[in-house]
């Protein structure tokens, strides 16, 4: 080619340094087929939905945090899995309950605000109760079906209360008191699912109560698989000027080591952060139990959900795919129950600071997710992602991404190298 | 109204109509020289019913915003222009402070640059978001003109889209 230039590789080889033409440039990279993505699993509806039944419809998702529900019979709605509705009761008895948030009359929506209590009566409905406001059928907060109007003259037996309770949902409260639910009733416990990945921080969620002070969303247009990727590599760290300034200049920083764990769960090691080396920065003296001052940890639940516990705050990102190009991501920032008001209100801002809608990194990271996404929507040339690096397991190590991708074509069938190709081929 | 008072508040209404003038040509000295370094405290909240609490999203004093506005240039913004506007509603004055309170509400609209696929979406203006600023402002006197003592930017709007490096 003309415009070609000759490179001496690392390895010693002279290669040729050139563009490339549309067969070259659709070629499948020279690298394993664990080490590079095909774009169409980010693009294809057909694969969105088979993630929705594979995937979503099967593993452990967090949902809300239990301090979002304090008291017996407050609520919260949430959907999960793609659009199913579904709505957090904390019973009389203080346990929390999930049911699907689907009147089995005629399908309406029951409880329909984001969250509340039900010790206040509806309009048409009584307390504690949850009532469909379409035709007034009402359920109890155990999800047990309470009120038919008019049930024996309209249907003589035919339909009864004991028919119609609500779907609930396998629910548990684990890491740090959020609430994870299960849409497979025949699914394997929490704690089989998780197989450890939240053990190395264990010490700093589950010593004592936390208490959620942030919560944030939005719709992005992405897919999910790219935002929780970001969490999965710090590769990136060379987009956030906060990470260049201090992160990256640390000592040890590029010794810091990713572990992976079954299930496609992803851990990083704790590191300490310098805040000083980043003007305008207080230092932090707030923590977690166990955690030294200014640590960091991090754990990548797949397939969607990310606890980061950085200095003074954790922060959980969790995400609910929509379509294949679009994602609600729910941010949530959470410190210590018995935090006094002055030491919630240094959380805050260490949380906003970085994690913040106005904050520095997600910014930047929601940018880089949504052009990604409208760079490689289908048609437009995309072919491949490459997820190669490979620098023994620290901190540029791309294992993360590959790990997830593992548990990926494990639960579809697919390789994401290639979807159309199943595994049995 | 005597002609005291109606000097007091156009003090306000200038200052506050000043300030978002400045923030939309994203003049970010020029804003901080509308605001006390000593005293300003800047804040972003607002309700979420989702978690039924108050929140916090910004928390800046002068030092902090200054800081803030230095690094913008080190960061890989989304560059689409954010416009303020904004219509003084009510202000109060605390005659013995020399102070007034004004609650001004403002929609941000925001006009597409970079942030995403340029070709086709660079030029659109779609609303951003709606709330208010609550400002606590020093009057003008003989020894300075009005200067912000405090702004809380109370939102409505509780998605944000990706977010923003500019402050509202
Ligand atoms: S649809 Fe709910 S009571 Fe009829
Ligand atoms: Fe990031």
């Amino acid at each position: 080619m003309s415009n070609a230039v000759m490179e001496r590789t690392p390895a010693g080889e002279h290669k040729q340094r050139h563009t490339r033409n549309l067969a070259e440039w659709s070629r499948r990279p020279q690298l394993p087929d664990t080490h590079y993505v095909d774009t169409r699993v980010y693009t294809d509806p057909i694969i969105f939905r088979e993630e929705i039944e594979k995937i979503f419809n099967r593993v452990w998702l967090p949902v809300c945090h239990e301090s979002e529900l304090p008291n017996p019979y407050d609520y919260r709605t949430a959907s999960v899995a793609g659009f199913k509705p579904i709505v957090v009761v904390r019973g009389p008895d203080n346990k929390i309950r999930t049911f699907l948030n689907i009147c089995p009359h005629r399908g309406n929506i029951i409880v329909r605000s984001p969250a509340g209590t039900l010790t206040k009566a509806e309009p048409s409905g009584n307390p504690k109760h949850m009532t469909c406001m379409f035709h007034g059928w009402q359920w109890d907060a155990f999800g047990r079906c309470a009120e038919i109007p008019r049930e024996e003259q309209g249907y003589q037996g035919r339909v009864c209360k004991a028919d119609v309770g609500l779907r609930e949902i396998r629910t548990e409260v684990a890491h740090g008191g959020f609430v994870w639910v299960n849409l497979d009733d025949n699914c394997e416990p929490l704690a089989d699912y998780i197989a450890g990945a939240f053990d190395f921080m264990s010490q700093e969620l589950d010593t004592e109560p936390l208490e959620i002070f942030h919560y944030q969303k939005s719709v992005i247009r992405t897919n999910y698989k790219l935002w929780h990727e970001t969490s999965r590599e710090f590769y990136h760290d060379y987009m956030h000027y906060h990470n260049r300034a201090t992160g990256m200049l640390q000592k040890g920083y590029f010794d810091r080591k990713y572990t992976v764990f079954p299930n496609g769960h992803a851990a990083t090691g704790l590191t300490t952060i310098v805040y000083e080396a980043y003007e305008g920065n207080k230092d932090r003296v707030l923590t977690f139990p166990g955690m030294p001052k200014n640590g960091w940890k991090q754990v990548n639940i797949f397939p969607a959900c990310t606890y980061s516990l950085r200095a003074s705050c954790l922060r959980v990102s969790i995400m609910t795919p929509i379509s294949e190009r679009e994602t609600l991501i729910e941010i949530r920032g959470l410190g210590l129950k018995r935090d006094t008001p002055q030491e919630r209100e240094e959380r805050i801002i260490d949380h906003d600071t970085i994690w913040g809608p106005f904050g520095r990194n997600l910014h930047e990271d929601l940018l880089a997710v949504q052009n990604q996404s409208i760079a490689m929507r289908e048609g437009s040339g995309s072919k491949y992602l490459i997820m190669a690096r490979e620098e023994n397991s620290t901190i540029h190590d791309e294992i993360g991404l590959r790990s997830y991708f593992a548990e990926w074509t494990r639960r579809m069938g697919r390789m994401a190298s290639d979807p159309t190709r199943l595994l049995e081929d | 109204m005597t002609n005291r008072e109606l000097d007091q508040l156009q003090q306000v209404h200038e200052l506050v109509y000043e300030s978002c003038l400045r923030l939309n040509a994203e003049d970010w000295k020029g804003y901080l020289d509308l605001c006390d370094p000593d005293s300003f405290r800047y804040r972003i909240v607002n309700y979420s019913p989702e978690i039924r609490r108050e929140q916090c999203w910004m928390d800046r004093d002068f030092k902090g915003l200054k800081a803030l506005f230095d690094l913008l240039p080190k960061h890989n913004s989304d560059h689409s222009p954010l416009t303020r506007h904004a219509t003084v509603y009510k202000v109060t004055f605390d005659e013995s402070a020399g102070e007034a309170s004004a609650i001004t509400l403002l929609s941000i609209y925001r006009t597409q640059l970079d942030g995403v696929n340029s070709h086709f979406e660079s030029g659109q203006t779609s609303l951003f978001a709606v709330g208010k600023y609550e400002d606590r402002i020093r009057l003008g006197n003989g020894t300075g003109p009005a200067r912000l003592l405090g702004r809380t930017v109370r939102l409505d709007t509780r998605q944000l889209d990706i977010g923003s490096h500019y402050p509202f």
